[in-house]
């Protein structure tokens, strides 16, 4: 299976503290919905793979903790990410006021700057809306991401959300082409390191 | 001089803060929860990297499984860890730690977390060879050095008594069951032997089991002896002609055979520590090298330092062999068969010189003996390790020559039984006379947890002598790298500092800081010039010739041999003086080599053998010492 996966893919979802970012992975991944899901802790991982196009892709899914005490960790997620799931909740305005922050930190802390964002305005099947949806799109023009409102609970727009990223970051070639060289990459350095550290001791004797 | 002082006092000091280890265990606890988080994702990235295999991936998840319990961190991360422990977390290894660093509890001692980690990987009395390498991984990365882990363990080793002597008793039953197939085996061997060449077997071997009691070895025969008779005894007989018998066949065919005749371990320290180093020599010169612990005298890599003395007979006519080979005749015409192994890297297509040849039976008989009888012993050495006699904790092999063949048969038997992971923590193969094809070498992956290292010579023309007839000359793992892809493998190139097979004993001080395995400080030359004895002649030049040899020898490998010849006469008025009593106390002195010989080789130098273009054999090996910097 793994034969005809074409690349995999690491996506990052970040946001404030309960706005459904694990709810929506859980739908995404499992298809189902916890209304009672407890907070992430640290950072939780899921794989799967989706075809987009016919193009197999795996796709590695950090869910981040939202909760401010995991804040330092969220950092060491970000490197190597090709594509930022940017959520939330579209209930609570302060948790959309926040997101200059959050894109604040993802600029400080992605290491390449063609990186596919999107955001996504959770909790759509809420009547107390306080973010209108064109305020969400206006600010995803603004910042040049994509935009999706969704809800975990219904499931509306969640499947769609994914796969409109993962279609964005395979239209992008230079992302995640750029994936295997590093990997490549990260190989050689490593070889280089033992070489080095034999060398070293090699040396110290003569 | 002060290390063997040092590492015989820590013992007792360590011991008492260790006493009641309970208390502070739970350290982990008291960081935060993302700190918790980070420490455990570390933990879970690193083994990942560290044992990718999927054999080793039930220990990586356990692992990390406990490790999660350990910490209270909440079970909602449980599958988190688990993939990053199979190798999804990417390359958040150094991430993790640099987050662990940032916090202010750890900022100051980041000690810390390998004190932590070392209770959790301790917590069962068992120490695991990979838990060790990962605790040294995580150590490293949080830049620690692994001195203080050395320090920690040694803090730790007190208070897992109790519980290490509880887990001997529980896997009783099953060493007693393999026990018995090695004894069933070993008298099955008896009798081929008997027919064949009438070979008495007396096999007394083990290591000291040491945390139970000092000086309460283990003998491996008495326990086996006792359950001969049992049920198990006798299904494990059964099975053993079931399944083994092609296995005797192929011991039958040889008519050299015979089981072991010696198989002791000796102490090369004093010390205690939850993980110890087996060495294990070649062969046995005449002189300071006559006995098996000589060449080890500065391997400081434990503090629990075995060296295994095996079939000293065989390898004391080997031993003769090889100074019969490289004096004299054959000598002068190893050279210009040295020029062609350095210059096409492997004798291919050498024709040796009929003068070799005509000496060549010299060689071969002794060197097919212990060709042998190393891969017996080898076997043997498994089965111990296996059977846990040292203990249940992390085993190093370092070996030269036959020593590292007996490594070689030993990590090959061990791949072949099931719980033979977790056992070898490094191994060190120099110059071995071993098929060094990496197909062979592949399964040594599921056995050795941390390093397996290879020290070659390009230019050791003997070891392709020996070799010459035999289909594996072209792929000696002690003449070339094994090319096996994986982290474990480090392949080192010793030409330049090994001349000739015999230095592997004589340079093994040098040998073994060039492949990073850490040696006594003050040992500054261990003083490989004093090679007294039968043998006035020979040696010490050899050796006072090889070490100035380094200091001038950077582009040719080629004057190994020659300038091993030239030397003779200009330094040979000096070395036979003081050389008698060094030798006999070398010998006696095996369990203290570090203490006794620095005094002496200060003695020796201040003999003033002023007017020697090279100067005393000693005070060379002394002036080497700046060497280092030079390059």
């Amino acid at each position: 299976m793994d034969e005809d996966v074409l690349t995999t893919l690491k996506i990052l979802i970040i946001g404030e503290s309960g706005v459904g970012k694990s709810s929506l992975l859980l739908r995404f991944t499992d298809d189902t919905f916890d209304p009672e899901l407890a907070a992430t802790i640290g950072v939780d991982f899921k794989v799967k793979t989706i075809s987009v196009d016919g193009n197999k892709a795996k796709l590695a899914i950090w869910d981040t903790a939202g909760q401010e005490r995991f804040r330092t960790l969220t950092p060491s997620y970000y490197r190597g990410a090709q594509g930022v799931i940017l959520v939330y909740d579209v209930t609570r305005r302060d948790t959309f006021v926040k997101l200059d922050n959050w894109l604040n930190e993802l600029e400080t802390y992605c290491t390449r700057n063609d990186i596919v964002n999107m955001l996504v305005g959770n909790k759509i099947d809420k009547e107390n809306r306080e973010v209108d949806r064109n305020e969400g799109l206006k600010f995803a023009r603004k910042h040049s991401m994509l935009f999706i409102e969704a809800s975990a609970k219904t499931c509306d727009g969640v499947q769609c959300a994914f796969e409109e990223l993962v279609e964005k970051i395979i239209q992008t070639p230079g992302l995640w082409e750029s994936e295997n060289q590093n990997k490549g990459m990260k190989l050689t350095h490593r070889e280089e390191g033992q070489g080095g550290g034999a060398c070293g001791g090699y040396c110290s004797v003569l | 001089m002060a290390t063997q002082d040092r590492s015989s006092q820590k013992l007792p000091q360590a011991a008492k803060p260790a006493a009641e280890g309970e208390p502070h265990l739970p350290m982990g606890r008291e960081l935060t929860e993302a700190h918790r988080f980070a420490y455990a994702a570390l933990c879970g990235v690193s083994l990942a990297q560290l044992f990718p295999e999927p054999e080793q991936r039930p220990f990586c998840t356990e692992f990390v499984a406990g490790l999660v319990k350990w910490l209270d961190l909440s079970e909602a991360v449980l599958p988190t860890m688990t993939a990053f422990a199979s190798g999804l977390g990417g390359e958040g290894a150094d991430m993790f730690a640099q987050i662990l660093l940032k916090d202010p509890i750890l900022k100051d001692d980041p000690l810390m977390i390998t004190q932590d980690l070392l209770s959790f990987s301790l917590k069962d009395g068992r120490y695991d060879a990979r838990a060790r390498v990962l605790v040294c991984h995580v150590t490293s990365l949080l830049r620690v050095p692994l001195e203080e882990l050395d320090l920690l363990e040694e803090t730790f080793l007190e208070s897992l008594k109790e519980s290490k002597e509880e887990e001997s008793e529980t896997a009783e039953a099953s060493r007693k069951k393999k026990e018995n197939r090695r004894k069933w085996k070993r008298y099955l061997l008896i009798g081929l032997a008997t027919v064949g060449g009438g070979t008495v077997i007396g096999v007394t071997g083990g290591l000291a089991a040491p945390l139970v009691a000092a000086g309460a070895a283990t003998i491996i025969g008495s326990a086996g002896a006792a359950a001969l008779g049992s049920v198990a005894g006798i299904a494990v007989m059964t099975s053993l002609f079931g399944a083994a018998g092609a296995g005797l066949t192929g011991y039958k065919m040889k008519k050299r055979v015979g089981a072991i005749e010696e198989f002791t371990f000796l102490p090369l320290s004093e010390g205690r520590q939850l993980h110890i180093t087996i060495a294990i020599t070649g062969w046995l010169a005449s002189g300071k090298y006559r006995t098996f612990s000589a060449p080890w005298a500065a391997l400081a890599r434990s503090r629990e330092q075995y060296c295994l003395a095996w079939e000293a007979k065989y390898l004391m006519e080997l031993g003769n062999a090889l100074e019969t080979i490289l004096s004299g005749l054959a000598n002068m015409v190893a050279q210009e068969a040295l020029k062609y192994t350095v210059l096409s890297g492997i004798v291919a297509a050498l024709t040796w010189p009929a003068s070799l040849l005509s000496v060549a039976n010299v060689i071969d008989n002794p060197w097919g003996v212990c060709l042998h009888r190393s891969a017996e012993v080898g076997k043997h050495l498994a089965h111990i390790l296996l059977s846990r006699q040292q203990g249940r904790r992390p085993v190093t092999l370092i070996g030269f020559s036959l020593g590292a063949r007996v490594i070689y048969f030993c990590l090959q038997e061990m791949e072949q039984e099931k719980d033979c992971q977790g056992i070898i923590e490094d191994v060190v193969l120099l110059g071995a006379p071993v098929e060094g094809e990496a197909k062979h070498w592949e399964p040594f992956r599921k056995v050795v947890s941390g390093r397996i290292i290879n020290g070659y010579c390009r230019g050791d023309w003997l070891l392709s002598f020996v070799y010459r007839t035999s289909s594996v000359q072209l792929r000696v793992a002690g003449l070339q790298p094994v090319l096996l892809q994986d982290r474990r493998v480090e392949n080192v190139d010793l030409t330049s500092v090994v001349s000739g097979h015999l230095d592997y004993a004589k340079q093994m001080d040098i040998i073994l800081k060039a492949v990073g395995i850490r040696t006594k400080p003050s040992w500054d030359g261990k003083g490989l010039s004093l090679a007294p004895g039968s043998l006035p002649h020979e040696e010490p030049h050899q050796a006072a010739a090889t070490s100035s040899d380094k200091t001038t020898n950077q582009d040719g490998q080629t004057q190994g041999p020659a300038s091993r010849d030239t030397p003779k006469a200009a330094a040979s008025p000096d070395p036979s003086q003081d050389q008698v009593p060094t030798g006999l106390d070398q010998s006696e002195g095996a369990s203290l080599p570090a203490a006794a010989s620095p005094a002496k080789s200060s003695h020796i130098c201040s003999h003033g053998v002023g007017p020697n273009p090279l100067g005393c054999p000693n005070c060379t090996s002394e002036t080497q010492e700046p060497c280092p910097g030079l390059d």
